[in-house]
């Protein structure tokens, strides 16, 4: 074992092979509030990527249902039960990460879903925290009740357990953006990768007997263009970029923005050790006890700030810019009415208004004599 | 440090003169040469009645990680014979599951031998090294069913899954454009890559070449053919080659020689696969009579 930097859980920590990060770091931001689980994310994945034999269950992005439903079911109180309550200090992680609870004989503690589970893609939708009682309304948030859609990719990780965990290297993390890509030719479906991953974001194709993973959509990403999940999201809940490591982060990049600067979306389950470049806007109604344990402990500060986010101008404008472009946005600016988004040559490719323009009209229309109902 | 201990406690026991000859096995084999087409025999032949069944012990994988904490399988037994032309072994061990079914988390039973192919200077007994290849029969469960049974597939694997379609596979002419059956396999990655794994084999036993643990290959041969039967709670599994072979990387037998082997095993139901298995302690020999 090694020991590598994770600013995620803000130490030192073990890893199978020294820190080599890539010149830029695929990353997604997702607005948790936003998300209404229409899969159109999940689909836009499987007719592009997904659709050949032995990938018929098979969702490199999917959406899931929190805090009961998962794919493969029960794929995170798998690996916590088995990692057991950890501990944090403030910011920085004192407990475990998964390389660190491996048993003497592993690289890593996993948790290996069985065959089923593979089988319900969207096992436990909808389903709420607890018992609805009669009468029970909405007062405060959090919510007494509450539920909420995570919609999840291959999180490209920093420290990828899949690629840590192949014992050919059939795995590996490319240079120039992050994405972690299994080589098809390489493999030897031993499922190791399988295995590894926490996020179990590594699958079986039982027709090929290799294992396949989503790509980050390489080939839009080297366009320029952001992968098929986010740019088809039609709540405009995601957006891709690039992400900084925090001495490095650039306060006009909207990802480092974001993520370093407000620090409001937050990596999922960082405590596992990976250093995941999925970052989640964390759900406002949900019980903070959950979030934390999901999302670290800076989520109670992120909900602040979501919910300030009308009287914070930079802030709302950055979320203007979420869903607002399929180019990949490396910096930003903004004035007073506007967001505006810039290509990596400088370029503009999108303005965004951060308040749409309102009109009231008169209840009483005059040209028509008529009244103007609220009715659509 | 384990592979030292034990090599220690093996030499004490060697030179201690209180070894069991069953013991001492598995360090020389014997193939015994037999007036038989030894090309043509089978699982249940009468050549193997007598021939003796030498007990060779398994230990779990203790090289690199991940290590199995415990293997399925501890001891197999091995016959071999040859008749000048053609070399076979016959395995026999225990195994309580029958693992030969494809599925998303099922692994399948599996055994190899694996050979040198120089002996002189001698790779590690484990996968080889770099410079120093070895040759390796790798007889897996999946592809005897394969062979009996038709290719597993997800149609085998999940019959009730269902799908509307498969990009440009229509059900009938001329409803869509019309695509070879490589332009379809594009949707079908492991395929597509041309990986070994994706397509179907003539013979059951894969024949693989490795310069140390992780770079195992497949080669593009199939000399070995190969029969397996697994019945009340054991496992027999034949590997049949030409003591000679057209290939500069393959194992060459010949008769008064001796050739260190190893041997390995994967029990499936208990998720054995790659490195999680039982292999041999150090290299055996298995002399040609």
């Amino acid at each position: 074992m090694r020991k590598v930097y994770n600013w995620q859980i803000g130490r030192n920590a073990s890893y199978i092979f020294p820190e080599n990060r890539p010149k830029k770091q695929w990353a997604i931001i997702f607005d948790l509030n936003k998300c209404i689980s229409c899969q159109t994310c999940s689909l836009a994945c499987k007719t592009t990527w997904t659709s050949g034999k032995g990938q018929e269950y098979m969702f490199w992005n999917n959406v899931e249902s929190k805090p009961y439903g998962g794919y493969p079911v029960g794929w995170d109180l798998g690996i916590l039960s088995k990692l057991g309550p950890q501990a944090w200090k403030g910011n920085k992680y004192s407990g475990k990460t998964l390389f660190e609870a491996a048993d003497k004989d592993e690289k890593i503690l996993y948790h290996l879903p069985e065959d089923a589970d593979w089988s319900y893609p969207n096992l436990g939708e909808d389903e709420v925290s607890g018992m609805v009682n009669q009468g029970d309304w909405i007062a405060t948030y959090p919510h007494r009740i509450w539920m909420f859609y995570l919609p999840r990719t291959c999180a490209h990780c920093t420290y990828p357990a899949c690629l840590a965990a192949c014992p050919r290297k059939a795995i590996y993390k490319r240079e120039e953006d992050g994405i972690v890509l299994i080589d098809q030719s390489r493999c030897r479906g031993y499922r190791e990768c399988v295995r590894a991953c926490p996020y179990k974001k590594s699958m079986f194709n039982v027709e090929t007997r290799v294992s396949e993973k989503c790509i980050g959509c390489y080939p839009k990403v080297e366009k320029g263009e952001m992968p098929q999940c986010v740019t088809n999201c039609i709540g405009k809940i995601r957006i891709h970029g690039f992400v900084s490591t925090p001495d490095k982060a650039r306060k006009d990049n909207p990802m480092d923005y974001l993520i370093h600067y407000r620090k409001i979306a937050l990596p999922y389950y960082p405590q596992f050790g990976l250093e995941p470049n999925l970052y989640y806007i964390p759900p406002i109604h949900v019980a903070p006890s959950f979030l934390e344990q999901m999302f670290g402990p800076q989520v109670e500060k992120a909900m602040g700030s979501y919910i300030n986010a009308r009287n914070d101008h930079e802030l709302q404008a950055l979320l203007v810019l979420i869903g607002s472009t399929e180019k990949i946005l490396h910096s930003f600016k903004v004035d007073d009415e506007y967001a505006y988004g810039y290509d990596e040559a400088g370029k503009e490719v999108v303005k965004a208004p951060i308040t749409e323009p309102k009109i009231v009209r008169d209840y009483h229309d005059g040209k028509l004599n008529a009244y103007r109902q609220n009715t659509p | 440090m384990r592979a030292k201990s034990f090599l220690f406690i093996l030499a004490c026991f060697l030179f201690s003169g209180t070894v069991y000859a069953e013991e001492a096995a598995f360090v020389e084999f014997t193939s015994y040469h037999r007036d038989t087409d030894v090309g043509r025999v089978g699982l249940d032949s009468e050549v193997w009645k007598n021939v003796p069944a030498m007990r060779h012990p398994l230990q779990r994988q203790f090289l690199v990680l991940p290590k199995p904490s415990e293997v399925g399988v501890k001891e197999v037994f091995v016959q071999s014979v040859h008749d000048g032309k053609y070399i076979a072994f016959r395995l026999t061990w225990k195994d309580s599951t029958e693992n030969d079914t494809l599925k998303i988390t099922n692994f399948s039973d599996a055994a190899a031998l694996e050979f040198p192919v120089r002996k002189d200077p001698l790779p590690k007994y484990f996968m080889g090294e770099m410079q120093k290849p070895v040759h390796i029969l790798y007889w897996k469960a999946w592809r005897s069913r394969d062979q009996e049974k038709g290719f597993q597939s997800v149609k085998t694997a999940y019959p009730n899954m269902t799908s509307d379609l498969y990009t440009f596979d229509y059900s009938e002419k001329g409803r869509g454009t019309e695509k070879t059956q490589e332009e379809k396999e594009i949707f079908i990655p492991g395929r597509a890559a041309k990986n070994p794994l994706s397509f179907p084999h003539k013979e059951i036993v894969e024949e693989l070449s490795a310069e140390g643990p992780g770079t195992l290959t497949t080669k593009n041969i199939e000399n070995t053919s190969g029969a397996a039967q697994w019945k009340d709670g054991e496992w027999t599994v034949l590997f049949v080659r030409p003591l000679t072979v057209d290939d500069a990387g393959s194992v060459q037998f010949k008769t008064g020689e001796t050739i260190p082997m190893a041997i390995a095993v994967w029990e499936g139901g208990h998720l054995e696969v790659g490195s999680r298995k039982a292999v041999s302690p150090a290299w055996a020999e298995i002399r040609l009579e």
